[in-house]
């Protein structure tokens, strides 16, 4: 980067991507996209099978043409980590031994042993990540930050009762993405006002030095985010903000029947991927591919 | 007659689009022209967002021109083979606040930054330092003061002191009395006036506090959404009352109470900059009156 | 006694700032061939030192939250492929928090400076630790390789996170401490 952008990208950090297509997809409630969402991490991680995982590839893709998000464009983060993926996935087959039962061993060199298993592991490795990134970009590509604060906020509600702070939670997130921009563009002024002294940040014979460089910026930094932290902390006592107890609220977030719909479709496919993993499907469908091969 | 010398800043045709080739891109400079002198001090007028600061920042190099030149006695600021760190330091640019980039624990060590940036010896550093204090009226003993127990207004001056100590030719100042008050504001004028008044430098003073503007300005620039409205001597901007109100920009309480009294028919010069002036332009008034 | 009121605030705000040296380059401190040194993890730290465990906790979900949705929607690098997992990015972060509580606590008495240092050298060594503890039992990398990275990387990064901890809260807090003048 020249030196002409070397201070003009720092007061402009953006969380995720929102692409306003008007589609479907985009005017769901956000606490359906935002369950949709968790419910897909965590059968991602679930998962052990690989059909189930191929399952959730082709629902995430289906989604994104729901969405009229353009795939070469949803697909581009992909593009850019393929040489890194199959690097990681290659590691995995190679070098991890994998000492599972009824692994078959199919190629032994020196201390590199292929096994079925570890193949597997790689392709699952591969389409994991694709499953997230997929999954994740949709999800930021149809939500705006207000809307997953009050996803937030709406969906934590009823956890209140548990004892959860649910409120002060949601409260913590609103704030630290209302946060973001001030941020960043008080980072740029100090950044600039320092070089306006000569300062030459990041460059040092070692990591302490790079370090103690860096001080003049992060110092300031969080002294005037802390100052700012102690106006708004007074101007909510000022205003009688006393906590979440008995607070009305003044949106009211409204399902629809495409909501209903769409967490009902959700559900569904997740506990088939679940089922699809715990019946080892997998196995099953290899066996059967190899009687007919 | 001799021939002017070359300015110290020379700012031609300048533009400066705001996250160009984005859909949100704006326009934040259109085609600015402007020259700084040694011996002025040119203001710079205008209301918030017009701009000011980013040509601030063409100024001493933190931003490059996308368009049009931008030169530092003489030396085009373009030009990649410019070491920007000799630019910084002619060229002191001092930010709205400048107290919020304070980071060292005692006062004297900040100060000393921009001189140990500048990679000088621990001597020379430690002249620069006093005479920068000094300059901005801190004793040179508050160097082991906590900056923490120093008032708003002697941070505001230990920040500036941070910047006179590269020894620069020209001071740029972003609202340099915003937020102080009376007697911070008269301070730091003062100081500011001592400054300028050796040989050779040169103040870029960009505020809309019209009365920072009226008492230290030889030439002003007004600038509104990022083009130069106007150029002229602090006395022909407040002559054009009607300009200023249309930007909604302030004028010094003492003209605006010389445009009043005219408007109810009191036969007094609205060209006044200073309450000195005005209450002179009353003694006249009432002088008249009662002969 | 620190309110609610404060501790969601300042969870808030160093949640926000963690988010803002991921998202920035200014997170990444640049180190031995391409690799980095991060301190994202440090705002947690310094919430938790000031604010105590909860917040520290809610600090480093915020962080773990992030980083996993960058991982997924910006990845860079190789790390990115594994910190799509919830797992790897979120749950270790959350201990970052209180370990470095209790370290600042227990030496609070002795000599705060020093309990600053050492609540960042525990928290940033909680990130490094748990984060390849995570990887090595998914078998995502070797457990060799993973020794040399928490020692190439964990320790110079514990390093880093001392020196702002203690720089940080050493100001906002005024803490007198170490030299007792400038140094001109």
């Amino acid at each position: 980067m020249s030196r002409r952008t070397e201070f003009e990208f720092l007061g402009r950090v953006t969380i995720g991507q929102y692409l306003p297509t008007g589609s479907t997809l985009h005017r769901l409630d956000p606490r359906t996209k935002l369950l949709v969402c968790l419910l897909l991490i965590a059968v991602v991680v679930a998962s052990q099978s690989l059909l189930g995982i191929m399952l959730l590839l082709g629902a995430v893709l289906v989604g994104l043409a729901l969405a009229h998000i353009p795939l070469s464009f949803a697909l581009s983060g992909l593009r850019t980590m393929l040489p890194y993926l199959l690097l990681l996935a290659l590691l995995q087959t190679f070098a991890i031994p994998q000492y599972a039962a009824n692994a078959t061993v199919l190629w032994r060199w020196a201390m590199l042993t292929i096994t079925d298993r570890s193949i597997l592991a790689g392709i699952l490795l591969i389409a994991r990540f694709s499953v997230m990134v997929l999954g994740l970009s949709l999800f930021s590509f149809s939500t705006t930050t207000t809307e997953l604060t009050h996803g937030i906020e709406h969906l934590l509600r009823p956890w209140q009762k548990l004892g959860l702070p649910a409120h002060e939670l949601a409260l913590t997130v609103n704030i630290a993405l209302r946060f973001v921009p001030i941020i960043a563009e008080e980072a740029e002024r100090l950044m600039k006002a320092q070089a306006s002294r000569g300062a030459d940040f990041g460059r040092g014979r070692n990591f302490i030095q790079r370090t103690r460089k860096l001080l003049p910026l992060l110092v300031p930094l969080f002294l005037v985010s802390l100052r700012r932290a102690d106006n708004l902390i007074e101007a909510m006592e000022a205003r009688c903000y006393l906590g979440g107890k008995g607070r009305t609220h003044l949106i009211h977030l409204q399902a629809h029947v495409a909501d209903y719909i769409a967490l009902a479709a959700a559900c569904a496919l997740m506990a088939l991927v679940i089922g699809l993993s715990t019946a080892n499907a997998d196995q099953l469908l290899w066996r059967l591919l190899s009687t007919y091969l | 007659m001799n021939t002017p010398a070359i300015p110290l800043i020379d700012i031609r045709g300048l533009t400066h689009r705001y996250l160009p080739g984005t859909p949100l891109e704006t326009k934040s400079l259109c085609g600015i022209d402007l020259q700084v002198h040694a011996g002025e001090t040119v203001g710079i007028v205008g209301p918030t967002g017009s701009g000011k600061s980013t040509l601030l920042q063409h100024m001493n190099g933190l931003l490059q021109p996308q368009q049009g030149d931008v030169r530092v006695n003489g030396l085009s600021l373009a030009d990649p083979s410019v070491d920007m760190r000799l630019i910084r330091q002619r060229i002191g640019l001092v930010f709205q606040n400048p107290e919020d980039q304070l980071f060292e624990r005692y006062a004297g060590d900040d100060v000393a930054y921009g001189p140990r940036n500048l990679g000088l010896p621990a001597d020379q550093v430690r002249e620069r330092v006093r005479l920068a204090m000094e300059m901005v009226g801190l004793p040179f003993a508050y160097k082991d003061r906590l900056i923490a127990e120093l008032s708003h207004g002697q941070k505001r001056r230990l920040a500036l002191a941070g910047v006179l100590a590269l020894e620069p030719q020209v001071l740029l100042l972003d609202e340099p009395t915003a937020g102080l008050d009376p007697q911070g504001r008269r301070e730091l004028l003062q100081v500011l006036r001592q400054w300028r008044a050796k040989a050779g430098r040169a103040m870029v003073l960009a505020s809309h506090n019209m009365e920072d503007i009226a008492e230290l300005a030889t030439r002003v620039y007004v600038l509104v959404a990022g083009c130069i409205v106007f150029h002229g001597s602090p006395r022909e901007l407040f002559a054009h009352h009607e300009m200023l109100v249309q930007h909604s920009l302030a004028v010094p309480a003492a003209t605006e109470v010389m445009h009043a009294l005219r408007q109810y028919g009191y036969p007094v010069s609205t060209d006044v900059l200073s309450m000195e002036e005005a209450v002179n332009e009353i003694k006249g008034l009432l002088h008249v009156q009662t002969n | 006694m620190s309110t609610t009121t404060r501790k969601i605030v300042i969870a808030g705000v160093m949640g926000a700032i963690s988010i803002f040296l991921g998202a920035s380059h200014l997170g990444f401190i640049p180190w031995l061939a391409g690799a980095a040194l991060t301190i994202m993890h440090v705002p947690v730290i310094i919430g938790a030192v000031l604010e105590g465990p909860v917040v520290g906790l809610a600090i480093g979900l915020i962080f773990g939250a992030f980083s996993l949705l960058q991982a997924a929607i910006a990845p860079t690098g190789p790390a990115d492929v594994w910190f799509t997992n919830p797992l790897v990015s979120i749950v270790p972060r959350l201990f970052i928090g209180p370990m470095a509580w209790l370290a600042y606590k227990a030496l609070k008495t002795t000599n705060e400076a020093l309990s600053l240092a050492i609540s960042g050298v525990v928290g940033s060594l909680t990130n490094t630790i748990l984060v390849l503890g995570v990887l090595g039992l998914y078998r995502f990398l070797p457990w060799a390789l993973i020794g040399t990275i928490a020692v190439t990387n964990g320790l110079p990064e514990a390093v880093v996170a001392a020196i702002i901890t203690l720089a940080v809260v050493a100001a906002w807090k005024r803490l007198e401490s170490g030299r007792r003048s400038s140094t001109i």
